[in-house]
């Protein structure tokens, strides 16, 4: 059943339940990573990623519309074209924030997506766009971040 | 802070005819003759230049540009002994804030540093701080027989200290602390001293010969130079505090590895590291092929990625090695390149072709590996942000192919992980950089640290004020043995 289905059918509560999981997921796979990362460097990064994930969980488990309210920044699409680094392997920081930008960006267009099926339903039309800022809001960062550090050009 | 006195006037010209002084360009090679050589391209003023340009300095009450500069070299003091043509004595002065004048001279940003807030700039041409040091420090190399002869080395400390890395911020550690009477061991990994100043920046920019003659004094002074000796692998930092009886250690090893940028196609054959690309030509000698058996590829069409001092070393030594071709491929305008100005008119006069606006998302090769086109997009620059700056952002449905069948990567360094690794007690931050206090301090007691390797690729004269802030903290630790 595809995502949306299943979403029609739920309250708004089981709605921000699925999100946090969502989040618990990034979560998780940071915590993963900054465990197997011998980079010191790297380390310190996912364990910021972890950090960033987790006030973002928090967040929606005490949902509050006025946390959300602000436009996201430009898009800035400085990771849109570089290879997907392999989770399989010890990464770098920069691969971290490449990492870390790509699934900011997947789940925006997720939570995009169902923004637009549910176009009729003012709450969670709302709800989902106000998702998917967030994650664009947390991509922008991110972008800004690799921005200044890794292309320097110095 | 002690009040500084305003140095003897030697300036003949009157206050108001010297704003009539044109800023005296500095002879250079021609464009075309010397895109197909590695010689210097500037030449130096003459002595009389010298003099008029400093004779341009209305001596302020306030010297700007002593703020701006980062070792705030006594600037008004040095220009007053080039108008009384006291050479030697400027150079002296020069030294007492910077070993390495001649470096400085040829490679500071000064359009903003000193020259950009001189006061005589903010109506005419600055004074051109950047030329005078240039001609100072070369009359002191070329005249070592009016240089002082009187020892500058106090009496012997029986202290011991290692430094890692030859680069800036080594070198001034070195001369800070021999000076200061303690035995000093310079551990290089490579096989010549001078960090990115012999490894980077290519010959047409700084000779070589001018590290050798620094290296050579420092030695004169004392300074044991160890090559070929990579600290972390031949040696840790454990066992040379502990076993080797050093009593204190700099790490000034730089921002010595190069970032990719992730892109397809970085892997094909041709594609190159800045630093790898620089390194083969001019400490490995590749320009001089076949004198010295270095290879390097000579490419019709040759990119470079990047717009700092890096891609326009890397771009000019391509045009040199006989791209028809040469290009720099920058994501951003010119405007924010963050190369030197001059470094960028000297590209373009050679037949640098500048292309802003544009970053590649891919290198396409050919049926055997090699590259030969870069699939470029088109940039536009996305209001400022909070930072004021404006960020440039791919436009859509742009993408173009450029030929290449060779390209540099110039996005940036890193830094090297070894130390860190094999000396986890020494606290790194998220970009891999040392993390120390202001005074060079670093988590490991009696270590210390300065240069790129703290801050990230900076600048000559900002490792080297890093590695004299080090060694006055390393002078107090040996007196002192406190660590707090
Ligand atoms: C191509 C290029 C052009 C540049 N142009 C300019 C310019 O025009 N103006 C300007 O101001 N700045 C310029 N810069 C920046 C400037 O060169 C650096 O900021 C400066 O050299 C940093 O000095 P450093 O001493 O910290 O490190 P480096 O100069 O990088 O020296 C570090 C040294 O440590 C050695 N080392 C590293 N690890 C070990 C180890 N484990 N054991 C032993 N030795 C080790 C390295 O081999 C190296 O020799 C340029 C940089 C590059 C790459
Ligand atoms: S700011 Fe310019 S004019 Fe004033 S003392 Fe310095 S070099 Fe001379």
């Amino acid at each position: 059943m595809a995502l949306s289905d299943i979403i029609k059918n739920m309250s708004f509560d089981e709605i921000i339940k699925l999100c946090c999981d969502q989040e618990q997921e990034a979560v998780n796979l940071y915590t993963e990573l900054r465990n197997r990362a011998t980079d010191d460097a790297a380390k310190l990064k996912f364990q910021e990623l972890v950090d960033m994930e987790t006030q973002h969980l928090v967040n929606l488990q005490t949902f509050e519309i006025e946390k959300y309210m602000d436009l996201p920044p430009a898009n800035l699409k400085v990771t849109d074209y570089l290879t997907e680094p392999s989770k399989d392997r010890n990464l770098t920081t920069q691969e971290a924030l490449i990492l870390a930008a790509k699934r900011e960006d997947k789940t925006a267009k997720l939570y995009q997506d169902l923004a637009h099926f549910f176009k009729d339903n003012v709450e969670l039309n709302t709800f989902f766009q106000m998702m998917a800022d967030e994650e664009l809001r947390h991509k922008h960062d991110l972008e800004t971040e690799y921005e200044d550090e890794f292309l320097q050009e110095g | 802070m002690t009040k500084r006195t305003k140095p003897t006037s030697h300036n003949v010209v009157p206050m108001k005819a010297r704003f009539a002084i044109p800023r005296q360009d500095m002879p250079e090679q021609n464009p075309t003759k010397r895109a197909g050589n590695f010689l210097e391209v500037n030449l130096g003023l003459t002595a009389d230049q010298a003099v008029i340009e400093a004779q341009r300095c209305i001596e302020c009450g306030n010297p700007t540009c002593m703020e701006g500069c980062p070792v705030s070299i006594k600037i008004p003091d040095f220009i007053q002994l080039i108008c009384n043509r006291d050479f030697a004595k400027a150079a002296a002065k020069i030294k007492e804030d910077n070993s390495l004048p001649a470096v400085c001279g040829r490679v500071c940003p000064q359009e903003t540093q000193c020259e950009e807030v001189c006061v005589v700039g903010k109506r005419f041409e600055p004074v051109a701080i950047g030329r005078l040091e240039r001609f100072v420090a070369d009359y002191e190399r070329l005249h070592p027989e009016e240089m002082s002869t009187e020892s500058v080395v106090a009496e012997s400390t029986g202290k011991n200290v290692a430094i890692v890395g030859s680069g800036p911020a080594g070198l001034a550690t070195a001369a800070d602390l021999i000076k200061a009477g303690h035995a000093v061991t310079v551990f290089e990994a490579l096989h010549e001293f001078g960090g990115v100043l012999v490894y980077g920046i290519p010959e047409f920019r700084l000779p070589k010969e001018i590290l050798r003659k620094e290296v050579a004094a420092l030695e004169s002074l004392g300074v044991k130079f160890i090559k070929n000796f990579i600290v972390g692998r031949t040696q840790t930092v454990h066992e040379l505090l502990n076993e080797e009886g050093f009593d204190a250690m700099f790490l000034g090893l730089g921002a010595g590895l190069p970032r990719f940028m992730n892109i397809p196609g970085e892997n094909l054959n041709g594609v190159y590291s800045a630093n790898e690309f620089l390194t083969r030509s001019n400490l490995m000698r590749g320009y001089e092929f076949p004198d010295y058996d270095t290879p390097l590829y000579r490419a019709e069409h040759a990119i470079t990625v990047g717009g700092g001092n890096t891609a326009m070393d890397a771009v000019r030594t391509s045009k040199r090695l006989g791209a028809n071709h040469a290009t720099i491929v920058y994501r951003r305008s010119e405007e924010e390149m963050p190369a030197r100005n001059e470094e960028i008119h000297h590209a373009k006069d050679e037949g640098v072709h500048v292309m802003t606006l544009i970053n590649p998302i891919e290198f396409i090769g050919d049926e055997n590996g090699f590259v030969k086109s870069a699939r470029c997009l088109k940039m536009a620059l996305g209001e400022p942000d909070d930072s004021g700056r404006r960020r440039p952002i791919p436009i859509e449905g742009s993408e173009f192919e450029i030929p290449a069948d060779m390209v540099v990567i110039a996005v940036g360094n890193g830094s090297n992980p070894l130390i860190s690794q094999t000396t986890p007690e020494i606290s790194t931050n998220k970009w891999g950089n040392v993390v120390t206090d202001e005074i060079g301090r670093t988590s490991m007691k009696g270590v210390f640290a300065g240069g790129d390797i703290v801050t990230g690729g900076a600048t000559v004269i900002l490792a080297m004020g890093a590695g004299r802030a080090a060694a006055e903290g390393i002078n107090e630790y040996l007196k002192t043995g406190e660590w707090v």
